[in-house]
């Protein structure tokens, strides 16, 4: 049976990657995702990159270890313009992946996957598909947590209103939202 | 590479409809009608599509199904041909032809329906010497949660994918929608959907006043 396809609207995605960029700065990297991922380590792994509203070629490409703290991203983000990708590091228990998640439809590009070096080609199948669902799940467990904080009631109140403070280079906002919430 | 080795650059699809308990004994055939198949001709920026084995794309035989079928999961590659002629050899050998065509046939200029004839015929000669460019793209498919990749994330690439895939299986594929993390959350999801745009910038809560 047919379901009833989802618009993949470039907001779903925009939004959730600056609440991603916002967490990982806000939270120190380390997120608890509750029974539905437990414990994961995520944080932006040297590269963002920007767009405007209305176009989807890169306008700014910030790389490096500074990639995400420097002011250059948040003056992007001041001006207006949106990210258009970014490059993450997920670690779940002792399994780490990185990879660059671009687009409306959560494009996974450059994915590397833990070492893994099981015997025949059937199980290298497996277990690499294993491995890609995991990053999978994790980003579906991401992406929840983020839609239950963006349809809040708190959202404008607190969170946006944190985020825009963060965004103006305001280190006492990550701290400010924790009282005001 | 990807599916067994190497970094992976997916998009990921939601396959649509159902799909038959004996796929095993069908997709087979399926795919093997359509293969890559080298064409009977060529013409300039003409493509030949088809798939093939992920291990070897001179491989299009689809009947030994261990060689693509692993428990739930298909893989298999998208194999897609161009040939073109380099512009300037091309030019070089067409400026030969209409200059013996004049001294052949005793004239200064040669019409244009001519022109054109010698130009096809010499598009013709070079395309057979010509090797066409290759280019693989895998695909793996979870026939039991539904989900198919492509790796490629362009959309030309993806757009051909999605076409050859409904032609040989009959089914549809959905790109993946974020909301589609949600389904068993539909009010949020709707509530998301229609949550829009919000305005990051620092100075835009004084715009707006802050009792949003």
């Amino acid at each position: 049976m047919s379901k009833e396809s989802n618009p993949a609207l470039p907001h779903l995605s925009t939004e959730f990657f600056v609440w991603l960029w916002y967490v990982t700065d806000r939270d120190g990297g380390t997120v608890n995702l509750g029974e539905e991922a437990g414990v994961i380590e995520v944080w932006i792994d040297e590269r963002l990159s920007f767009r405007t509203h209305d176009e989807d070629k890169a306008r700014a490409v910030l790389t490096g270890e500074d990639a995400a703290s420097c002011l250059e991203a948040r003056a992007a983000m001041a001006s207006g313009k949106v990210v258009r990708d970014l490059r993450l590091r997920l670690r779940k228990e002792e399994r780490e992946y990185t990879f660059v998640l671009r687009g409306s439809h959560l494009d996974l590009a450059g994915v590397k996957l833990p070492d893994h070096a099981p015997d025949g080609e059937d199980e290298l199948l497996y277990e690499r598909m294993f491995l890609y669902e995991e990053v999978w799940f994790l980003m579906r467990a991401l992406y929840r947590r983020f839609a239950a904080e963006r349809t809040a009631p708190t959202w404008h109140g607190v969170t946006l209103k944190a985020i825009r403070a963060w965004v103006g280079g305001s280190r006492n906002a990550l701290d400010s939202e924790e009282v005001d919430a | 590479m990807g599916i067994f080795k190497g970094a992976l650059t997916v998009r990921r699809y939601r396959v649509e409809g159902e799909i038959p308990e004996d796929f095993r004994d069908r997709y087979p055939d399926l795919l093997n009608e359509h293969a890559y198949r080298e064409p009977m001709s060529w013409d300039i920026g003409k493509e030949a599509a088809g798939w093939c084995l992920v291990h070897n794309l001179l491989d299009t035989d689809f009947t030994d199904r261990s060689r693509w079928l692993y428990n739930h999961y298909l893989a298999f590659a998208l194999r897609v041909d161009k040939k073109a002629l380099p512009a300037r050899l091309f030019k070089a050998h067409f400026d030969k032809r209409v200059a013996k065509w004049c001294e052949d046939n005793g004239k200064t200029r040669v019409p244009r329906a001519i022109k054109q004839e010698l130009k096809e015929a010499l598009q013709q000669e070079m395309l057979l010497q010509t090797l066409p460019s290759v280019a693989t793209t895998e695909v793996c498919w979870n026939v039991v949660d539904g989900w198919v990749f492509f790796h490629a994330t362009s959309e030309s690439a993806n757009d051909r994918f999605r076409k050859l895939f409904l032609a040989t299986f009959g089914l549809h594929t959905e790109p993946f929608s974020p909301l589609d993390f949600l389904a068993d959350e539909p009010d949020m999801a709707h509530a998301l959907e229609a949550a829009g745009i919000s305005d990051y910038r620092p100075d835009s809560a004084a715009a707006e006043g802050e009792g949003e």
